[in-house]
């Protein structure tokens, strides 16, 4: 089960700031909401371990992940991930691309996401998989903005509201269009 | 129109007696399989797979077995050690119990644990380490032979692609000819949904292997007892199970459908367990097992074709199939028909010419292609005919009933000869049709759907007049790996009047325990509720083949009546006997003998039959027992009318089906209740696949929908109000003229309702949609068509 989850927002931080900051694996990794980085193994491969939920589905993913592409001068980089379910349940694969620009006084950046889950993930979540995405790219960049900006944050996975978020931005979709349709 | 010959007190054919064994259901005090608890008694518990198509590199068992209760943890390579690694399947492919280095369908079983507690085996799935190496899967069948596809069965010397076989009926040059020069021809591309029976009671067994006494019983959820103790003989002879050491017990069981003739790995393993640990291993699968990795039914790829002229009159069908087996060929079909009855697809329909192949592939989803309460493959046939006859209709714009009346095989050419070689027994297709569309009001109703189109409504229409083939079989062509197709009863009658009656087949719900004994109370006029009736016990019941394909009344049923008549023979020689007169001049009527021009002057049968134990004539034998296997000289060919009305939300496209009429003709009835009550359940496995039910594979294989979270098993919200009736003509073939009624409506119904659907779209210029049919699937297809730009509405 493949899902493409693209991203695109503005930053009011120098590029410089914002690419220091998403080119540092250490750093980054700490964003990802449910995720964190537990060895770095060489320059380009790196350790780590992701948490999802997926409505009654909870996996842990041991891992490894790979800096595929870091083009410091175009600002642009790629992330390749690779992770087993530790107990066996399946397995994930996540390709993440990133690309920042000057936009005005900010940064603009674009990310793609293209993730692959087989295993009971993949059967169990495959209604949810691109909105509890959506989530936890938000929660991401959220996570993001507060380290740029110095303030605390807490990565850790919002699974108690995570149902509840993912419902919420279902339901209010549905809604949505009665109410322009009444404005 | 169905007449009683007996009184209600004997309660034999034709009464609407009580089903006798509900009063144990609702009791609650049925026996499944899982009420078995056997002193010492170990349970299984089955790790499966996570991917559809991967090599197994290691199975680390050692955190498991560290689990308090955990005794073992059973692979691939330990039974590989015993041979029992690997097993046949019914169409006499081959099947893996357990894999030794590969697997091939999401959820199909890799390891098994043995622990002394349910709940303790369950946690210890999570322990056992597996190590996979991740395959690129073959999902998509119409891909599964091209050339970039990897040959999946590796373990099959002569097998270089992923073909199984190829099979073809009919007259393929002189159809061409005449779909050649054909004034019409239509034709459309159908998929037969994969689908499961998702019966409430899931699969398992008990193992119970006695090591002092070399003697397995086997209690398990099996349709066809008798079956599985030769295929359990033939598995396991070698290391001493030979077919005398081996019991199986088929208990009550919860609805089967078809799912449960097949034998499944985990049934194997628990057989092993037991044998090699000595003690009863349970094993009982949960719903999302029974869901992802048993059989499942239908996916047959169809192109059905018909050729007709201007006015209306049938020529000829072609159809093609593309089957899908899955990993193996583990189909249930008897041995000969690797498309089962598919060949009944040319309908209900006089035309000289057909021609049917069908090629299948595999592909890494689970096996199976199970006869899901249609006798092997007759669904598919069944919707294709049904669908390409509407099509035909509506190319040449003629209302589908018409159509239907002008091509219809007449009542009087019965016994008639189909294209593709079978012999029709008996049918009133004219009869049926008529009341159907009596019932419905068809020309109002059609005025009213002219009505509504002026409104903008979305109303539709559609029928189904379906030949169903029922009753395997004849044992020149039916057999299942070598046995042939026959069933038998055997009544025993006690010296005070009451039975017991035992049968070859298993009632999963049929009511076997009350129509049985209304059929030897019809011929024997022993009361029907004297009359004990057993069956799933091969220790004590004849062999026979099961329950599956609406064969037992068919089959057992016509034992029952011939056995329960050469009772009556000798009860009359009693009668001769007792009442000093010839036999010619006595007298039969239901339930004693009397003497002609002297009817004071009789015997009932209870005195007869105890005079059988008491007062026998010197040179007779004792006792009153008769035994009978029955193999019919034909298949039976029941038939229907079904119509189906809709109406369709022209903003949701949600499909309310406001009528559904159902005339079956299933020729004469034992019991109208319980046959009605076989039609409401049958009609509600029909709407399923027409509406709701499909098993989706992603790309990867992955299964998408494989808990009742997500497969949606219609219940009596989504069932609309059923209104049925029959019309009544009997097989001249069988010794009770009865045709088995079980599948007519699972087979009958989603026609009927598709060809509604498409009714209901035709002004939008839709001409065929595949079932299941959802809102979601008419939203797209009008969106294509380019018609929701504006509301339909208005």
């Amino acid at each position: 089960m493949e899902a493409t989850i693209t991203k695109n927002f503005t930053l009011e931080e120098p590029i410089e700031k914002v690419w220091a900051g998403l080119s540092d694996p250490m750093r980054i990794s700490g964003c990802v909401p449910g995720a964190s980085i537990t060895e770095k193994m060489d320059e380009t491969n790196y350790k780590g371990e992701v948490t999802l939920k997926f409505g009654p589905i909870k996996s842990k993913y041991d891992g490894v992940i790979t800096i595929e592409k870091m083009d410091n001068e175009n600002y642009d980089m790629t992330l390749k991930g690779k992770g087993l379910d530790s107990k066996g349940k399946g397995s994930a694969e996540m390709t993440m691309n990133g690309d920042a620009k000057a936009s005005g006084d900010g940064t603009e950046i674009d990310f793609q996401m293209v993730v692959n889950i087989q295993g009971t993930l993949a059967q169990f979540g495959s209604r949810l998989i691109n909105d509890v995405s959506d989530q936890l790219m938000n929660q991401f960049v959220d996570n993001f903005k507060a380290l740029l900006a110095g303030e605390e944050f807490n990565n850790e996975l919002k699974a108690g509201s995570m149902m509840g978020s993912v419902l919420k931005s279902k339901v209010s979709g549905l809604f949505k269009k009665k109410e322009e349709e009444n404005s | 129109m169905i007449q009683c010959k007996t009184s209600k007190e004997i309660g034999g054919m034709g009464h609407s007696m009580k089903r006798k064994e509900d009063d144990r259901f609702v009791h609650g005090k049925g026996n499944y399989v899982d009420d078995v608890k056997l002193p010492g008694m170990l349970y299984m518990d089955i790790v499966r797979s996570p991917y559809a198509y991967a090599k197994i590199k290691n199975i680390d068992s050692s955190e498991a077995l560290k689990i308090p209760g955990v005794l073992a943890v059973v692979t691939g390579k330990d039974l590989e050690q015993y041979n029992l690694h690997w097993m046949p399947t019914l169409m006499s492919d081959t099947q893996m119990v357990l894999p030794v280095d590969t697997v091939m369908y999401q959820s199909q079983e890799v390891a098994a644990i043995i622990a002394t507690e349910k709940y303790i085996a369950r946690d210890a799935r999570e322990a056992v380490r597996v190590e996979y190496e991740v395959m690129k899967p073959v999902v998509n069948p119409f891909k599964a032979n091209d050339e970039d596809a990897p040959v999946l069965r590796t373990d099959k010397e002569d097998q270089k692609d992923n073909h199984i076989w190829h099979w073809e009926v009919g007259q393929k040059e002189e159809t061409e000819k005449i779909f050649n020069d054909a004034e019409v021809v239509v034709k459309e591309q159908m998929h037969i949904p994969r689908i499961h029976v998702s019966s409430i009671e899931t699969c398992g067994c008990v193992a119970d292997y006695d090591k002092v006494d070399n003697h397995l019983t086997m209690y398990m959820t099996t349709q066809a007892p008798h079956a599985i103790r030769t295929v359990i003989a033939l598995v396991a002879g070698h290391v001493g199970l030979t077919e005398e050491k081996v019991r199986v017990i088929s208990p009550d069981i919860g609805g089967g459908f078809g799912g449960k003739v097949p034998v499944y790995p985990g049934y194997v393993i628990a057989i092993a367990a037991s044998f090699l640990i000595g003690k009863p291993v349970k094993w009982i699968e949960d719903r999302s097992e029974n869901l992802q990795a048993d059989s499942f039914a239908r996916d047959y790829h169809i192109t059905a074709e018909m050729a007709g002229t201007k006015d209306g009159k049938i020529l000829a069908t072609r159809m093609k199939v593309l089957a899908d087996h899955g990993y193996t060929d583990a189909s249930a079909n008897p041995s000969k028909f690797p498309t089962g009855m598919f060949s009944i697809g040319t309908g209900s329909y006089d035309y000289s010419h057909a021609f049917m192949e069908a090629d299948a592939v595999y592909t890494n989803k689970p096996p199976g292609g199970v006869a899901y309460r249609c006798s092997f493959r007759v669904t598919e046939a069944v919707h294709a005919i049904e669908r390409i006859t509407d099509r035909y209709a509506l190319e040449i714009g003629k209302d589908p009933a018409e159509l239907r009346f002008q091509n219809f095989i007449k009542k009087d050419q019965f016994p008639y000869q189909s294209p593709t070689g079978w012999e029709y027994d008996s049918g009133d297709y004219e009869a049926g049709l008529k009341l159907a569309l009596k019932t419905v009001e068809y020309d109002k109703l059609r005025e009213k759907q002219a009505q509504m189109r002026k409104e903008g409504k979305l109303m539709g229409i559609g029928l189904s007049t379906f030949t169903e083939i029922v009753g395997a079989g004849p044992s020149k062509d039916f057999d299942i790996l070598g046995i042939k197709m026959f069933d038998s009863a055997e009544i025993r009658v006690h010296p005070t009047g009451k039975a017991i009656a035992r049968f070859g087949t298993k009632s999963q719900g049929q009511g076997h325990e009350t129509t049985y004994a209304q059929i030897i109370a019809e011929e024997l006029g022993i009361p029907a509720k004297d009359i004990q009736i057993e069956e799933g016990d091969t220790d004590t019941a004849p062999y026979g083949l099961g329950t599956y394909a609406s064969r037992s009344t068919p089959t057992a049923g016509a034992a029952a009546a011939i056995a329960a008549r050469k009772l009556r023979d000798k009860a009359r020689k009693l009668a001769a006997h007792l009442l000093e007169v010839s036999e010619d001049d006595l007298e039969w009527e239901p339930g004693k003998f009397s003497v002609k021009g002297a009817p004071e002057k009789s015997k009932t049968i209870q005195e007869l039959v105890f005079a059988a134990y008491t007062n026998h004539p010197q040179g007779m034998e004792a006792g009153f027992e008769a035994t009978h296997y029955y193999d019919p000289p034909n298949l039976t060919f029941p038939s229907g009318a079904y119509i189906c009305v809709v109406e369709i939300d022209p903003e949701t496209f949600e499909i309310d089906v406001k009528r559904f009429v159902a005339i079956d003709d299933a020729g004469n009835i034992i019991n109208p209740m319980v046959a009605q009550g076989q039609v409401h359940g049958g009609l509600t496995q029909g709407i399923a696949p027409a509406m709701y039910e499909e098993l989706i594979y992603d790309d990867d294989g992955n299964i998408l929908n494989g808990t009742l979270m997500d497969y949606l098993v219609p219940t009596a919200v989504e069932s609309p109000n059923w209104e049925t009736g029959h019309t009544v003509t009997p097989s001249p073939h069988h010794p009770i003229g009865a045709k088995g009624i079980g599948e007519s409506p699972t087979v009958g119904a989603p026609p009927a309702i598709a060809n509604a659907i498409v009714d209901a779209l035709k002004p939008y210029g839709i001409t065929h949609l595949d079932i299941p049919i959802t809102p979601a699937k008419i939203f797209e297809a009008l969106k294509e068509k380019g018609v929701l730009d504006k509301p339909i509405v208005g």
